[in-house]
């Protein structure tokens, strides 16, 4: 693999949070138009790990590139790294104060610095493509529904063209019956090429969607592949009891 | 003359003595609130630190010391405030400080994720500050200004200990005149609800045209 092909590296991550390893020494490698899924029990460091790679925290060590560009250095302006990863939160974050489509604009205006027209020739295109009826777009975050919530917030990150997607529980928080219609979305855009990195809970979309599952355990990766070898034949007891565990709270299909 | 229709006339000039310090006091006090209760959650160690003084030692202060200081202590330093100056400068320092509390509190409580996430759209602290937190927070602190304003219409009254003829001071001494104190002061308490019932009023309005729906 070319090196320029490699969206996102991070090398040897640490973060602890007194004497809690939330992070214990965590590699990974993410390439151009490649989805990964990491997946693992609760407190794993799954969120803590995504997290890291945008620097919303700061490991105790390690390096982290966004392309050719160490964003753990301490001179790279982190604010022009994070304008290129894309990041969708489990609980949404979608700004209370603005409606939908200044949700979506105001990274634009502000941020990138777009006219008012530009961004919201953006902010329509994004809409539409997650699908944001646009009769919602003069309304409040707390006026939507949870599913459309998430939708706004996948625009507002692919609004500033992000070269990867960092979705941390995309669909935890969500009412079941919204669970399907977002995964559909991630995996559009990841079929179209988008490069991902997600954190699910949803094993039946997490085979149909990702080139390799991660399983992390106690703050390490614990074993990799792609997704008919680690579902199949996991190496390790843990990630055998995970499956087991996960396959009896969400059903085989995920 | 008779005795209401001069009272009128000399309290109509001190109310506008104590209109204008209010028009000047409130506004400068609520931006200076913000400003440094901003500082006080974002600004760096020394600019937070700093504005935290600032807050603490007008809060800690009677007002009537503040306003004392300013205008004859000042003077000793040879820095000559007037009157009217020193009560509004004295004002200004007092309620924004309270306010800079206000505001405060109110970034602290704004959730985790609005900050997660202006930055993970790559805003900076300061944009991060002023398009998304503030906007929440100073709503937030609404009521709690409002009652600080409510306050300073009613404090701008010790403006009378460094002589400025505000209405507090002119009815004082137009008391001395007539001894008819009963009128004199029922009016000027009066003339005070009526300002404070103005002001409850109005950020009243402001609370309800800028309110935003929470789930």
């Amino acid at each position: 693999m070319k090196n320029s092909d490699i969206v996102l590296r991070a090398v040897d991550l640490y973060k602890s949070y007194g004497t809690v390893k939330a992070i214990d020494g965590v590699s990974l490698e993410v390439t151009r138009g490649e989805t990964k899924v990491i997946v693992g029990p609760n407190g794993a460091g799954k969120s803590t790990l995504l997290k890291c790679l945008n620097l919303l925290i700061k490991p105790d060590k390690g390096r982290i590139w966004l392309e050719d560009v160490e964003i753990t250095n301490s001179k790279t302006d982190i604010c022009k790294i994070r304008q290129k990863i894309g990041f969708v939160f489990q609980e949404f974050n979608l700004f209370n104060h603005l409606i939908v489509l200044d949700n979506v604009m105001i990274g634009l205006t502000k941020v990138k610095k777009l006219s008012k027209e530009e961004a919201f020739k953006r902010a329509q295109e994004v809409l539409e493509l997650v699908g944001v009826e646009r009769s919602l777009w003069k309304r409040y975050p707390a006026q939507i529904s949870g599913g459309q919530k998430q939708r706004v917030a996948i625009a507002r990150a692919l609004a500033m063209d992000p070269i990867i997607m960092l979705y941390d529980e995309p669909t935890s928080a969500l009412d079941p019956q919204f669970v399907g219609e977002i995964l559909e979305i991630i995996k559009m855009l990841s079929r179209n090429g988008l490069t991902s990195l997600i954190v699910t809970h949803e094993m039946g979309f997490a085979r149909e969607v990702a080139d390799e599952i991660l399983f992390m355990y106690r703050g390490r990766i614990l074993e990799k592949g792609p997704p008919t070898q680690i579902l199949a034949r996991p190496k390790y007891e843990a990630t055998k009891r995970f499956f087991k565990e996960i396959n009896r709270l969400y059903g085989a299909g995920g | 003359m008779n005795f209401w229709s001069e009272f009128i006339v000399v309290l109509a000039r001190g109310l506008i003595v104590t209109l204008e310090i209010l028009s000047i006091s409130i506004p400068a006090s609520i931006i200076l609130g913000i400003i440094l209760g901003s500082l006080r959650v974002y600004g760096g160690k020394v600019t937070s630190t700093l504005s935290s003084a600032v807050a603490n030692t007008f809060r800690g202060l009677p007002l009537i010391v503040t306003l004392i200081i300013l205008f004859f202590g000042l003077a000793d330093l040879k820095i000559y405030l007037s009157p009217f100056w020193a009560a509004t400068i004295g004002f200004i320092l007092c309620g924004g400080s309270y306010i800079s509390e206000y505001v405060r509190t109110a970034i602290y409580s704004i959730e985790e994720g609005q900050s997660l996430a202006a930055q993970s759209i790559g805003m900076t602290k300061f944009q991060e500050l002023i398009y998304i937190i503030l906007p929440q927070a100073v709503r937030r602190a609404l009521p709690a200004i409002s009652n600080e304003i409510v306050y300073m219409i009613k404090y701008s009254s010790l403006a009378f200990i460094v002589g400025v003829q505000e209405i507090f001071s002119v009815a004082k001494t137009f008391n001395s005149l007539y001894f008819k104190s009963t009128e004199i002061f029922l009016t000027l308490a009066l003339i005070y609800l009526i300002l404070t019932g103005i002001a409850t009023i109005i950020f009243k309005i402001v609370e309800s045209k800028l309110k935003i729906p929470y789930s």
